[in-house]
């Protein structure tokens, strides 16, 4: 396997290119060093206004209106307003804020107070066991879930818990599921096109025209997946690591910002599974990835920093080392 | 060439048939002498046209069913209703000829002492207002139906019962008579269609070709649809629904097309059927009617272009046969051929020759390329319709 | 759930100690045996004994053969001088029972003799209309007199009445007689205020025939005041009319409720539990309606003493001809098609063709005759609003079917895991759960409730091929409008969807108001598409 990968690999710029961010988008900030980050709580005073960056300052100045009303009440309200605000400047420069979830099914809190930061270009790890909510966390973030309270913003100020799905993935959160879903019916090829970035709407689908560009892309993101000779295949005959394969490349082709990936090794063989760990770390050179992942070595391999999770809520956060290191990380999830 | 690859050659020989049939019944019909052998009796021009019209219908519902996996089981009130606005105009055109010579008002109306025309019967003296109605009403109802069922995510069987359920509440409204389309009995005793005399072999010729010409553009468009990156996406959406929600399509709004579009085709059909078998009553909102429509299009091959029109043919003639034969007989052998399809052939017959063909082209594809050949076909994927 | 069940209990228990206690009257001496004394040749003097000893019996019944011997109207037959009312019909006379009124053939007028009478034996009928039943010791009697009375509204009875409500002990009878009363002093002359109070006295009475009385003295009474209190009570009345229609309302919307309970539960249960839409459950409504039909037949032809019993029998039969075709359906076609919902329902629609054409083949396409047993016919009145057994019967035994099923699903083992495979499958087989077993099972129970419900709604339906067909879009209404996979759910359901119907009905019409409850349900599906009770889960969706 890793021999013929080797063979199969284009010129590292080439698969650089195709890890660029496409869409016009903000600037990106500098990947983020995970420590700093690790200390900034959502819960956190918020942050002087000082530390904003400039574009920031411009968005608040309407706000900075006299203050006409010598009413208390609307005194109050505005100073509400204000803070909240600054908290929004807490969160501006992070791209995905959750504080303060809750989620309960039939009264089983399966997300309890749920605050995670995670910053622009930061791969984070999540473990935790198994019904810790961590998938029910991707499906509050990509709205299959709705919270029952609590915050959660993607690039400072949407909120995603007012989208739905669709309106979610569009804004550049991508996601893979614990199982490996791709349109089965469809070959490999047509899973990446039907991902790729660009109008969705219905019209715009039924007068779609291939082109050059088009090929082009889905020709990189097949060589970055290894699936090029692959691609007439049926993807419903994919072996179930290719499927999850597949799966990331629908990711990537979907160009997002942020991309949560849920157990995606999971029935790896370990040589697939130290080439989805590169892959992983590739594609975060770009992008934000939140990986959910039981199998430690390749959290290892991953070297980021990492959550770990426990009925809802956060146990514990920091490098691997000092997270496996916690007492009672090991008590609820590593064993003794 | 670019066009035989566009939908495969199958599909071309079907366009070709029809427009040959289209050409070819009508000259045996009309000029052929009833001794010749290749005579076709006038009785037999709207049957077949009959037959036509219900393939149309069969394409329609597996443009929802085949393609993006709503099972519905309402198309038979899309199809009354485009035959209701076809009936509407007929109607008119019989003027004062009916049986109270009112120049105005329909008999079953001057029965029922009404005074005067209601106003959704205005317009429809003219054709091409009722041609507009035909694919207008069964359009917009399906996509009011469509825009709130999808909108809020209701699938599979449950939207299949409220189908049910929506021709179920049409059939009892049309049995009304103050809704003013005659109630029980339904419209007919229609006298000429765009001033042909309707009985005259020479109309019927031209509405079988008519029918033809109809579903040979169906099929066109249908597979312009789904071969394009749409049709693909519906394959998607009946595979995978939440998925293509993730990667950010709204699987709602092309379950809504599909469904809007197969709506009007459903209607059209209607309209075609009419006029060639003389009456519509509220009997076509019957729920069983649906249903039927949807073995037609399981027997063919849904997911198919081809597997609804000779699902739909194969099964009509069958019924034509039956009950001539052993009336008796029909609804076990209906009832067997529900259940020997959807247990032992649930691709159909055009699916399952695909299947085998697709199995056995990447047989001999993986053993090419152990010789280290490479395979250039074209590689056109066939829908499979496993749920 | 047990209180609940308890509850269930004790509303059963109400109903039946309610019924048993309604109808018996009790029988001191024959009055049918006396009024045949008039018949044959009579002097004068006999016919006035025969008039005492009818006052005698103190039984109001005997008032209508006393009047008609007033009127002239009463005969004797030459052939046996039997005694009838008579009425002239061309050359013959329609015979009415003297004692009931029930008509009794006809005869002609040749053979007929009419029983003579003068004016000292009208005065003497009239006199012991007038006391014979308002003093009978038996304080029923003396109500049905009182009702008579009551109806026939003749002033010439308003002393009578005096000296008996003196006399009345009893206040029900009392109450009673003051109502004959005021409606024989509304068609009295007697002076205004007089009819005035007689008008409250009505209008506290409150029923269809105070309101006919009253209106007709409004429109005829010259007097303003009379009037003004007839007016008032007439108002008084129609609202109680009204509160009682509202009532009759929800006790038809509660009887269709049921018939939609009966013929959705089983669906309940094969839908809920097992994910399967079964096309083909109005069949197996169908085929416990001709099973009941079958028993009966066998009954007539060779038992014909059972025929009281022939729904009891009828039931466990029912069952198990439904219950098999169910396991047959089951074993043979539906275990191929787990996890393809859409293929099974085409599948069944094709089982539900077969068996409704295999029906047509062996009984018939027309309906088929299914008697109501003696208990299940007739009527009886709860304030203004009249119950008929049939449907009373069949609510009790819809509500008897829901705990019944209740228990099973709850505090049987095959119940547990019935609900264990609901919840999680795969963790149910693990856990050693013969699954395939339990799904077989399951789908033989809720076709044999459908078999049973089939011997329900041959009481109330026409049996014929096309019964399970009128029945399978409403059940499956039913059953998604309740929310799937919850029987509670399928009670509210049914019961609100009833009750909704009957009473868009007399605003929409019966057909219009189907239609509104049809787009309400589809409406109502689009915002809560799990129904009103959702089951929960997260495999639900799956
Ligand atoms: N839709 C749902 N309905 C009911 N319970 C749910 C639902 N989604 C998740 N849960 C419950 O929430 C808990 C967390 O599940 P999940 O997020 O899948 O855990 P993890 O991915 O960490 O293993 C589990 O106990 C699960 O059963
Ligand atoms: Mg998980």
């Amino acid at each position: 396997m890793a021999e013929a990968d080797v063979t199969n690999r284009k010129p590292q710029d080439e698969v650089q290119a195709l890890f660029e961010p496409q869409g016009v988008r903000e600037e990106q900030t500098p990947r983020t060093d995970a420590e700093g980050h690790g200390e900034r709580r959502p819960a956190a005073a918020p942050a002087s206004p000082e530390s904003a960056p400039p574009q920031a300052e411009a968005a608040l100045a309407p706000i900075e209106e006299p203050v006409v009303s010598p009413h208390p009440y609307a005194t109050k309200l505005r100073e509400q307003r204000l803070a909240k605000e600054a908290s929004g400047h807490a969160r501006r420069d992070t791209l995905l804020y959750l504080d303060g979830v809750n989620k309960s099914f039939d009264g089983f809190k399966a997300i309890n107070k749920l605050s995670l930061v995670v910053a622009r270009g930061e791969m984070r790890a999540i473990i935790g066991p198994n019904g810790a909510g961590k998938t029910t966390m991707m499906d509050i973030i990509t709205g299959k879930t709705r919270p029952d309270s609590g915050e959660v913003f993607f690039n400072g100020d949407v909120d995603l818990t007012h989208h739905d799905e669709a309106a979610i993935a569009s804004m550049g959160i991508g996601r893979k599921f614990q199982k490996p879903t791709v349109f089965e019916s469809h070959t490999v090829e047509d899973n990446i096109r039907l991902s790729l970035a660009g109008p969705r709407s219905v019209l715009e689908a039924l007068f779609h025209r291939k082109d050059q560009a088009e090929r082009d892309r889905i020709d990189a993101i097949l060589e970055t997946t290894r699936l090029t000779e692959k691609r007439k295949l049926l993807a419903a005959s994919l072996s179930h690591g290719q499927k999850q394969w597949l799966e990331i490349g629908m990711l990537l082709a979907q160009d997002p910002e942020l991309l949560l990936v849920d157990e995606p090794v999971a029935g790896m063989t370990d040589a697939e599974t130290e080439e989805t760990a590169r892959l992983l770390r590739e594609i975060a050179r770009t992008r934000s990835v939140v990986v959910v992942e039981h199998d430690m070595s390749f959290v290892r391999e991953l070297g980021v920093k990492v959550t770990c999770l426990h009925e809802g809520s956060v146990l514990a956060e920091g490098p691997l080392d000092q997270v496996s290191a916690d007492p009672k990380v090991i008590e609820v999830y590593l064993g003794r | 060439m670019l066009l035989a690859r566009f939908l495969g050659p199958r599909v071309w020989i079907l366009i070709a048939a029809l427009l040959l049939a289209a050409v070819l019944v009508p000259m045996a019909n009309l000029y052929l002498s009833p001794s010749h052998p290749l005579h076709v009796p006038s009785y037999m021009v709207p049957l077949l046209g009959k037959y036509v019209c219900y393939a149309l219908l069969a394409l329609a519902l597996d443009l929802v069913w085949g393609y993006v996996g709503i099972l519905s089981l309402g198309h038979g009130a899309f199809f009354a209703l485009g035959g209701y606005a076809m009936g509407m105009y007929l109607m008119r055109q019989i003027g004062a000829r009916g049986v109270y010579g009112n120049p105005e008002l329909p008999d079953f109306m001057v029965f029922l002492n009404w005074k005067e025309l209601p106003w959704y019967w205005y317009g429809f003296d003219q054709f091409w207002f009722a041609a507009i109605m035909v694919m207008l009403v069964p359009g917009l109802l399906g996509f009011v139906f469509g825009y709130f069922a999808f909108r809020s995510r209701v699938t599979g069987v449950y939207l299949s019962i409220i189908t049910q359920a929506m021709t179920y509440a049409l059939l009892l409204a049309f049995f009304r008579n103050d809704m003013g389309f005659g109630g029980n009995n339904g419209l007919t005793d229609f006298k000429d269609i765009l001033g042909f005399p309707i009985q005259a072999d020479s109309t019927r010729a031209g509405l079988f070709a008519a029918s033809c010409i109809a579903l040979a553009i169906a099929v066109l468009i249908v597979g312009w649809i789904t071969r394009s990156k749409l049709g693909k996406l519906m394959v998607a959406v009946r595979d995978a629904e939440s998925r293509t929600r993730f990667i950010g399509w709204r699987p709602e709004y092309v379950k809504l097309f599909a469904f809007t579009v197969s709506a009007v085709m459903a209607g059209i059909a209607g309209a075609l059927y009419v006029p060639q078998v003389g009456i519509i009553n509220p009997g076509e909102f019957a729920p069983v009617n649906s249903i039927e429509i949807v073995v037609w299009a399981a027997v063919g091959g849904r997911g198919t272009l081809l597997g609804p029109v000779i699902g739909a043919l194969l099964v009509n003639y069958g019924k034509t046969y039956f009950t001539a034969v052993a009336p008796e007989f029909w609804l076990f052998f209906l009832g067997g051929l529900f259940v020997f399809v959807t247990l032992l052939l649930p691709r159909g017959i055009i699916g399952t020759i695909d299947y085998g063909w697709e199995t056995w082209r990447s047989r001999r594809r993986a053993s090419r390329e152990e010789k280290g050949e490479s395979d250039d076909g074209e590689g056109q994927p066939l829908a499979s319709p496993a749920e | 759930m047990t209180p609940s069940i308890r509850w269930l209990l004790a509303a059963l228990t109400f109903l039946f100690s309610a019924i048993s206690v309604a109808p018996v009257h009790a029988q001191e001496s024959d009055p049918a045996a006396t009024i045949q004394k008039f018949g044959g040749k009579q002097s004068y003097d006999e016919t006035e004994a025969v008039i005492s000893e009818l006052a005698a019996t103190g039984d109001a019944r005997v008032a209508r053969a006393l009047r008609a011997l007033r009127e002239g109207d009463l005969y004797w037959r030459e052939s046996d001088e039997a005694v009838f009312i008579a009425e002239r019909n061309g050359d013959n006379y329609d015979l009415l029972d003297p004692l009931t009124g029930e008509p009794a053939g006809s005869e002609p007028r040749g053979d007929m003799s009419k029983v003579r009478v003068k004016n000292s034996i009208r005065n003497a009928v009239t006199t012991a209309l007038g006391s014979l039943t308002l003093r009978a010791e038996n304080p029923a009697q003396r109500m049905r007199a009182a009702e008579t009375l009551f109806s026939e509204a003749d002033p010439e009875m308003i002393e009578p009445l005096d000296a008996a409500i003196e006399a009345e002990s009893n206040a029900d009878v009392l109450i009673r007689m003051q109502e004959a009363r005021a409606a024989a002093v509304l068609a009295s002359d007697r002076p205004a205020p007089e009819k005035a109070e007689a008008a409250q006295v009505l209008a506290n009475r409150g029923d269809r025939e105070s309101l006919t009385m009253l209106n007709r003295f409004a429109n005829s009474t010259e007097d303003q005041a009379a009037r003004t209190a007839a007016i008032a009570a007439i108002a008084a009345i129609e609202n109680n009319i009204a509160f009682w229609n509202q009532a009759q309302n929800i006790w038809y919307g509660l009887s269709l409720g049921s018939v939609l309970l009966l013929a959705a539960i089983g669906l309940a249960i094969t839908f809920g539990v097992m994910g399967v839409i079964n096309m083909a459950h109005g069949e197996m409504v169908m085929l416990g309606a001709y099973t009941t039909f079958v028993v009966q037949e066998f009954i007539r032809t060779s038992a014909p003493g059972l025929f009281e019993w022939s729904l009891l029998i009828a039931l466990p039969l029912a069952f198990l001809v439904s219950g098999t075709v169910g396991l047959v359906m089951e074993r043979g076609l539906i275990r191929f098609l787990y996890g393809r919902p859409l293929e099974t329902l085409l599948a069944t629609f094709g089982v539900s063709l077969i068996l409704q054409q295999a029906v047509r083949t062996i009984f018939g396409p027309s309906n088929r005759e299914v008697g109501n047993p003696d208990w299940m016919s007739g009527a009886f009145d709860i304030g203004l609003m009249s119950v008929t057994w049939n449907r009373l019967w069949i609510i009790i035994f819809a509500l008897a079917v829901f705990a019944a099923l209740l228990i099973v699903l709850n505090k049987t083992p095959l119940g547990l895991q019935m609900r264990a495979v609901t919840q999680n499958r795969s963790m149910a087989s693990a856990m050693g759960i013969r699954t395939p077993w339990v799904d077989a099972m399951t789908f033989a129970l809720g076709s044999g409730i459908a078999g049973i419900a089939g011997v329900a709604l041959s009481q109330v339906d026409n049996v014929s091929p096309n019964l399970g067909q009128g029945y399978i879009i409403d059940s499956f209404m039913v059953v998604v409008f309740g929310g799937v996979g919850n029987l509670w759910g399928t009670l509210v359901g049914a019961m609100s969807l009833g009750i909704l119907n009957k009473f868009l009905e007399p605003y929409a019409g019966a057909v219009l108001g189907k239609i509104v409850v049809l787009v309400l349900i589809i409406l109502f599906i689009q915002k809560r598409p799990r129904g009103l009770f959702a089951q929960k889960g997260r495999f639900v969706d799956a």
